[in-house]
């Protein structure tokens, strides 16, 4: 089981990867959306707000978010680490997304230009 | 916390039967009404049409249970096992997008051809392919109100159509309530389900709609709408038109429209053909070029198929991928005009996996059976097991009445299980052993 803080940190080395992709900012800058992650089995809540291609980051939830990530504080720590694709704990039903299906694939395409495959 | 959730019953209603209807829909069409006396053809297509609501009662409690875009690559991974999800899957995958492609783009370079003949009919088809590609290239969804439009549009116009054709025929029922004999009623009511064909592809809107069992609800009245509809227009396709001459041609609406309303009919059901292939072409290659991009994201299909578009976000590999496949299969199909082979091998699949999805939600009330279920199958364990016998059932009777279909299925699924076993493993293993060397989360923060 990981620790609310290391979600927070694999969080925030996903934030710093994004905000320093300048390419990756310009293509999203027209995606503004609210990212709401959940830990299933600590008390972990945080939310990433993308706002015009810059990525923000803050602990607590949002109340209307456009995505809610849940899974397990290990799959959150390794997934935001770029340790594992979104897609396999996806398609083994260990991580749920919530939203619409296109904003699901927009998350995996930025995870996987971040990160690579 | 709440999500934000734009969709209606009305899209979800749209998209299910849009998804479904398509130029090939009147090739199985007429082939029920071969297989049964009269103006019979409408009890089949409307046991047809019921049969399918027990399948969409099971879909609607394993997407209530699992909520995912994965749909059955979940769900029967969880029922069963990885390995028979991932043959499944793939199966599935490979000849519904075979079948639907190559008789969908036969039937509708034949329609064009004719009413065009300038241009050859693979020429058509090259030029359709190329349109569906580009806009998937370039991430155009034909989605929500203008979804809505369309597949509302194409209802309305098929029954209209089918109503005046009616009238003009001064249409009195002969032996409506007698399809014949039991063995051309199933087979009738087997190739049938082919016009239900995706209806459940729907189900990924979950997540998007303002409640969660509206999209059930849609599936169910989405296939309410499909049957009348296609009752209607089929009677009204044997009542203007001779069956013998319907059931010898691959374009029969044509024949039908172009009996019924002359000129101005035929240019209606270009249009309309035009409309419904296109939308269900659109549908099919973005679904399964997303399927064909988790998998290579899960290390299940070959990594390259993972390549995006950096200016559109879409998986481009994938979908040159597919049209490579789109091209040869039509090249096949237009060679040895075999698109009935097709359209039996999709509806034999569709029935294998609505079984599958019967023996899922058997599986999973006794291995998730504390888990919150929104929507629940009422009368235990009937209904699943129901949905699992009719639709083998079916499956069966579709693969005994043409052996070729048969085997097709049996290479296919021999093939599909191979790479699982063989190729799978190795993609994992590749990835694994490169992933371990490159980890990123910092190892003294791991198990403490």
């Amino acid at each position: 089981m990981a620790e609310h803080c290391e979600i927070t940190e694999s969080l925030k080395v996903f934030r710093d990867n994004f905000n320093q992709n300048e390419r990756l900012k310009k293509m999203n800058r027209d995606w503004d959306r609210v990212i709401a992650i959940k830990a299933t089995d600590i008390d972990s809540l945080h939310t990433l707000t993308l706002r015009k291609g810059d990525l923000s980051l803050r602990e607590g939830a949002s109340e209307t978010p456009d995505l809610v990530v849940i899974s397990d504080s290990e799959t959150l720590a390794d997934l935001f680490y770029g340790d594992v694709t979104p897609t396999e704990p996806y398609l083994n039903g260990t991580l749920k997304i919530q939203g619409s299906e296109d904003d699901i694939i927009r998350l995996d395409f930025i995870s996987l230009m971040i990160w690579g495959e | 916390m709440q999500l934000k959730r734009l969709l209606t019953l009305r899209t979800v209603v749209a998209t299910s039967a849009g998804l479904t209807l398509a130029s090939s829909c009147f090739l199985a069409a007429v082939q029920v009404a071969g297989y049964v006396l009269g103006d019979s053809a409408w009890i089949a297509i409307l046991i047809g049409g019921s049969l399918c609501l027990l399948s969409a009662a099971c879909f609607s409690e394993l997407n209530g249970l699992l909520p995912s875009a994965a749909g059955i690559r979940l769900y029967f991974s969880r029922a069963f096992n990885e390995q028979i999800s991932l043959v499944i899957s793939i199966f599935y995958m490979l000849i519904v997008v075979i079948g639907v492609i190559g008789a969908e783009s036969y039937i509708l370079s034949r329609i064009l051809s004719e009413s065009f003949p300038a241009i050859p009919p693979y020429g058509w088809i090259i030029l359709l392919l190329l349109a569906v590609t580009g806009m998937n290239v370039r991430g155009v969804k034909i989605a929500g109100t203008f979804q809505d439009i369309i597949t509302y549009g194409l209802v309305v116009s098929l029954v209209v159509m089918a109503l005046i054709a009616l009238y003009r025929v001064d249409f009195q029922l002969t032996a409506p309530l007698n399809p014949g004999g039991t063995e051309g009623l199933i087979n009738a009511i087997a190739i049938g389900i082919f016009l239900y064909v995706g209806f459940e592809w729907v189900t990924p809107l979950a997540e998007e709609v303002t409640k969660v069992p509206l999209v059930s609800r849609g599936m169910f009245l989405a296939l309410g709408v499909l049957s009348v509809v296609y009752a209607v227009f089929t009677v009204a396709m044997t009542a203007s038109v001779p069956k013998e001459m319907l059931t010898n041609s691959a374009i029969p609406q044509m024949i039908f429209a172009r009996t019924a309303l002359g000129d101005a009919g035929a240019v209606w059901m270009v249009v309309f053909s035009l409309a419904a292939t296109i939308t269900t072409f659109n549908a099919g290659l973005m679904n399964v070029s997303r399927f064909m991009y988790a998998g290579a994201r899960e290390h299940v299909l070959p990594a390259v198929l993972s390549r995006i578009s950096p200016r559109f976000f879409t998986p481009w590999v994938a979908i040159l991928a597919l049209l490579g496949i789109a091209l040869a299969v039509s090249a096949i199909v237009l060679l040895t005009h075999r698109y009935m082979l097709l359209v039996e091998m999709a509806a034999a699949v569709e029935s294998i996996v609505y079984a599958l999805a019967g023996l899922a939600v058997i599986s999973l009330r006794r291995r998730m059976a504390d888990c919150e279920r929104p929507f629940r199958i009422k009368g235990g364990l009937l209904v699943p097991l129901l949905t699992f016998i009719v639709f083998a059932v079916l499956a069966v009777a579709v693969m005994l009445e043409n052996r070729l279909v048969f085997a097709g299925l049996l290479a296919g699924a021999l093939v599909c299980w191979a790479y699982v076993k063989t190729m799978v493993p190795y993609l994992k293993e590749k990835h694994r052993s490169r992933r371990s060397a490159n980890r990123r989360r910092p190892a003294r923060l791991k198990g403490q």
